[in-house]
């Protein structure tokens, strides 16, 4: 994959927050506390589990 | 600029445009093959940032780009455009009409481009335009009522016939013709004397003087040379070549007049130009008209908002207007209507006719609540097995 438009980039980091602050474990080492921080931060090194599924032509 | 560096840019991932614009921007200049590697590389990368990403929504920001600037637009503007004292509607009533898909533009023009043998000569482009400016019977012959003898005597005048390229046997034998077919006044006899290049217009009813007069005035009316529509033409010099402007617009019967260039010539009636030269031909007319007319008030908008605006219009194969007739009036969506307008009504039609709503637009999703298909709404998200390092 290319890379990821800021709207899938948004929904990503949006997905992984909202499981890493419902206590998922975490995939990077990291002293910060909030979700979506952490959630950037696994983004950024792209480790997170999850990736989307494009129509036709996009 | 070598061989390699012309490679180069020919595969560069960038439009045909930008190639061109590229070439010609560094075209005799000595650039280093370091140089030449930063500036392709920095073209693809300004190129990446004006691309619109997938899930935009796009006609949100058309809308806005292209109301913002017609704000300011003057609310009424009927200019002489610069172009040789012909009329034509501009500003905010001329984009309203393009929005709206009038079948009749309310300043009709063409204009029209000449084929290479007519272009560079002002006589032979004068020629072209006798062809196509409508003439009527008086422009040529001295007109005289004889109320004594009931007739009409149409006495033509040699010389401005030369002027204007027409023999007189022509107009005698013409113009008899067009009243009947063209006018549809057919209570009159006619008589023609060629040495004298004189025609005589008889009444059906000798009695009646309101009979003559109206034979008289179908008689100085009568189009005799040109085509009906095209009241003037107005001949132009434009950098090299010389182009005409007329007043009225018929596309059809233009492209018939010898020595016109047909893949060039426009009219800026585009309901014409959808029935003569097709949709896509209509598509680029919108295009064209609504950003000349912007641009005429100085207002720079990007033509890909307005190129989706005409590609909304004509999506279907006929050119729809942008209201309650058109785009917005006839969406494949229920509940996209009813939000529009008479809710009820087309609430009780749709139940009627057993309609299904696919729930595909956003007017839809937002009324049964879901997200809609635009932006981190549109984004499907699935899991990816994690890759063991």
């Amino acid at each position: 994959m290319e890379s990821y438009t800021r709207y899938e980039r948004a929904r990503i980091i949006g997905a992984r927050a909202l499981q890493i602050s419902m206590g998922a474990p975490l995939l990077v080492k990291t002293e910060k506390i909030d979700p979506l921080e952490i959630a950037i931060e696994e983004f950024d090194q792209k480790v997170i589990p999850i990736t989307v599924k494009r129509k036709v032509g996009m | 600029m070598d061989a390699s560096m012309e490679e180069q840019i020919a595969t560069m991932p960038v439009p045909e445009k930008t190639k061109e614009q590229l070439r010609a921007s560094i075209e005799g200049k000595a650039i280093t093959g370091d140089q030449f590697s930063t500036i392709t590389a920095a073209v693809i990368t300004e190129y990446e940032r004006t691309r619109i990403e997938a899930c935009e929504a796009v006609g949100i920001v058309a809308a806005q780009s292209i109301g913002e600037p017609g704000t300011q637009m003057t609310m009424r503007t009927f200019h002489y455009a610069g172009v040789a004292e012909i009329n034509v509607t501009l500003g905010l009533p001329r984009l309203i009409e393009i929005m709206d898909a009038r079948k009749e533009p309310s300043t009709p023009t063409m204009t029209i481009y000449l084929r290479p043998e007519f272009r560079g000569n002002r006589d032979r482009a004068r020629e072209v335009s006798w062809q196509i400016e409508a003439a009527p019977l008086h422009e040529f012959a001295d007109i005289t009522t004889d109320m004594e003898n009931m007739q009409v005597v149409v006495q033509l005048i040699i010389a401005q016939c030369e002027k204007r390229k027409i023999t007189p046997a022509t107009i005698m034998e013409n113009s008899p013709k067009k009243i009947r077919e063209r006018r549809h006044y057919r209570d009159f006899e006619h008589e023609i004397d060629e040495a004298k290049a004189l025609i005589r217009f008889f009444p059906k009813d000798i009695e009646s003087y309101q009979n003559l007069f109206q034979l008289a005035d179908h008689v100085r009316n009568v189009i005799v040379q040109g085509i009906n529509d095209i009241v003037r033409v107005v001949v132009r010099k434009e950098g090299e070549e010389y182009v005409l402007y007329t007043e009225g617009s018929n596309l059809k019967d233009v492209f018939e007049v010898e020595g016109v260039d047909i893949s060039r010539t426009r009219s800026n009636n585009i309901s014409e130009t959808a029935d003569i030269l097709g949709i896509e031909a209509a598509r680029n007319a919108i295009i064209h008209e609504a950003l000349s007319t912007l641009n005429e008030q100085g207002i720079h908008v990007d033509v890909r908002h307005l190129m989706l605006v005409a590609d909304m219009m004509c999506m279907d194969g006929e050119v729809k207007q942008i209201g309650r007739h058109g785009i917005a009036g006839e969406k494949e969506s229920v509940l996209s209507r009813a939000a529009f307008e008479v809710t009820v009504n087309h609430l009780l039609d749709a139940a009627i006719a057993n309609e299904v709503d696919e729930l595909n637009g956003v007017t839809e999703n937002i009324i049964v609540g879901q997200p809609i298909q635009l932006g981190t709404g549109d984004v499907k998200l699935i899991a990816k097995p994690r890759l063991r390092v």
